[in-house]
């Protein structure tokens, strides 16, 4: 049974819809990345997943079972999402025996999550005067707390600085290692590339694909850049024979799907001068770029 | 249930909120001792004697009252303010019983507050009277029905008080609503009855009725149930309307 089900979630609050019949599986023991630009319906989907969001059609299941319905949801699921506050003059410490006094959790895993992530140091400080990065830690200690086998992340580095991220990814995968189950959202695909087995990517609230990494990687295009200064010329050739470039900067070429072969022949037989030619490859970030952007927000 | 109510008791625990109020509360019962002690014997009130303590044990019972409602919507609308909410329904994500606990933890909470004032009271003004010579009498059947009176209002206002903020779970709009409520609505709708046998129904007038029963007041166990019966409906109509959105 796949550890996280959506099926047909559908969420409209009033006119707008954030979430438009979405369907999607999450395999146990697999990091999935829960990808989209801002505004997709990543945040409404996790929220509703973790029963805090009513949906409006359609169901979010956790290994087949609605989150409300789950006898001892946190040691089941750990979630890590933006607004979930911390009172300010409550300490780091006191947050955890808070939610380990309520889910009836032993108080040693307090001690053992504030470890895990790094704050011993700190604990009994107010969260009031923790930075964002400490913020983020002590969420993901909140999370731990039940020793969950499920983990959900709503962009979790989210304001993280180049340290916090590279320790966030470190984590991230020695969960992943322990066997979790890991749905992570993020915005930025690069984020999360070196981490997750499989991305789950949606825009405007329907799902665009489900693929794993590899598959993602194999849709990057072969491009060629060409540095000319007959730019114009050679883009019309190069669109005679079926090749699309654009041009980049004032005197360079970039053709998409095609070959140095191609592109040098053609240049030889017009007698075109070429400086510079060399082959590459679209990155992800473009893959995903143009799978969002072609779905297209509705007007 | 059990470890649900002893996690609100730890929320309470480790804030400021209670502390500050205590502190707050302590220093009201100070005031009003000195008031109660300076006007004695003067403008038709009694001459102090062995009898006053249960005069001035229960003059800070109404603040108390005020402090255990104030303390209940705090309670229940600081998870809002905080968005500490989140966490609590990701943990219960039953919401009813997270009031339910709350309907618990918090009347307690404001009887060991209102106690606590009071048995500091007592002992500022049983000190204070020894000095001046007057040693007051600790037995007087008058200070339990004093006692008696302030710890039923201070349990059911604080239950009041998580009634309104699951019903109005902003914060600011929930202070303000029950200002206005007590200070302005309540004494518009007496006059506009015009008739204490319609008044005596209000919430204050049932919070009255608690600490000063009989006369155009309702009984004591009246009061009681009917704030109590306010509280709790409060607490569900929240429960059903408001404490069932969706937390975003």
């Amino acid at each position: 049974m796949a550890a996280i089900t959506i099926d047909g979630l559908t969420k409209r609050f009033g006119r707008v819809v954030a979430v438009d019949d979405l369907s999607f599986e999450v395999d146990q023991g697999t990091v999935v990345g829960f990808l989209g630009p801002n505004g997709a319906g990543k945040t409404t989907t996790l929220r509703t997943l973790l029963g805090l969001v009513t949906p409006t059609a359609g169901s979010a299941r956790i290994d087949g079972t609605p989150y409300r319905e789950l006898a001892d949801p946190i040691r089941h699921v750990g979630a890590v999402l933006e607004a979930a506050g911390f009172h300010p003059g409550r300490s780091a410490r006191n947050h955890l025996r808070v939610v380990a006094t309520a889910a009836g959790l032993p108080l040693a895993r307090v001690d053992a999550v504030l470890d895990q992530v790094g704050l011993t140091q700190t604990a009994h400080r107010r969260v009031g005067g923790f930075s964002l990065g400490m913020r983020q830690r002590l969420g993901l200690a909140t999370a731990l707390l039940g020793d969950p086998r499920i983990l959900i992340l709503d962009e979790p580095a989210n304001g993280l600085d180049p340290e916090g991220v590279h320790w966030l990814r470190g984590f991230l995968r020695q969960l992943a290692d322990q066997g979790r189950t890991v749905l992570v959202s993020s915005h930025v695909l690069a984020e999360v590339a070196q981490t997750v087995d499989q991305v789950v990517i949606i825009a405007a609230g329907r799902l665009v694909t489900q693929s794993t990494l590899a598959d993602l990687t194999a849709r990057t295009d072969q491009l060629v850049r060409v540095r000319t200064p007959q730019a114009e010329t050679l883009k019309a050739l190069l669109a005679a024979q079926g090749v699309q470039a654009s041009p980049d900067g004032a005197d360079q070429l970039v053709a998409t799907a095609a070959t140095t072969e191609v592109v040098g022949k053609a240049a030889a037989a017009a007698g075109i001068v070429i400086y510079e030619m060399r082959a590459e490859r679209s990155n992800l970030e473009d893959v995903f770029l143009q799978l969002t952007s072609s779905q297209g927000v509705p007007s | 249930m059990i470890r649900l109510i002893r996690a609100e008791f730890t929320k309470l625990a480790t804030t400021r909120l209670l502390y500050s109020m205590g502190a707050t509360m302590a220093a009201f019962a100070v005031l009003t001792v000195v008031a109660g002690i300076a006007y004695a014997g003067r403008e038709g009130n009694p001459a102090l004697s062995a009898d006053s303590l249960p005069m001035l044990v229960g003059l800070p019972v109404t603040l108390l009252s005020g402090a255990a409602l104030l303390l209940g919507i705090l309670g229940m609308t600081g998870e809002f303010r905080h968005q500490t909410v989140t966490q609590t329904f990701l943990v219960t994500p039953n919401r009813g019983r997270v009031v339910t606990a709350k309907l618990v933890a918090y009347p307690l909470a404001a009887i060991a507050l209102a106690l606590s004032i009071l048995a500091f009271t007592a002992a500022l003004a049983t000190g204070w009277l020894a000095a001046k010579g007057i040693t007051l009498s600790l037995l007087d059947a008058r200070l339990g029905h004093v006692l008696l009176g302030a710890v039923l209002a201070a349990g059911l206002c604080g239950l009041v008080g998580v009634g309104v903020g699951a019903l109005v779970r902003n914060q600011v709009a929930a202070l303000v609503g029950v200002a206005v409520w007590v200070l302005l609505v309540e004494g518009l709708l007496m006059s506009l009855l015009n008739a204490p046998s319609l008044g005596k129904w209000l919430p204050s007038a049932a919070a009255a009725a608690l600490t000063n029963p009989g006369g155009a007041q309702l009984s004591r166990l009246a009061g009681t149930l009917l704030l109590a019966s306010y509280g709790l409906a409060l607490a569900l109509a929240g429960t059903r309307l408001v404490v069932r959105r969706d937390i975003t």
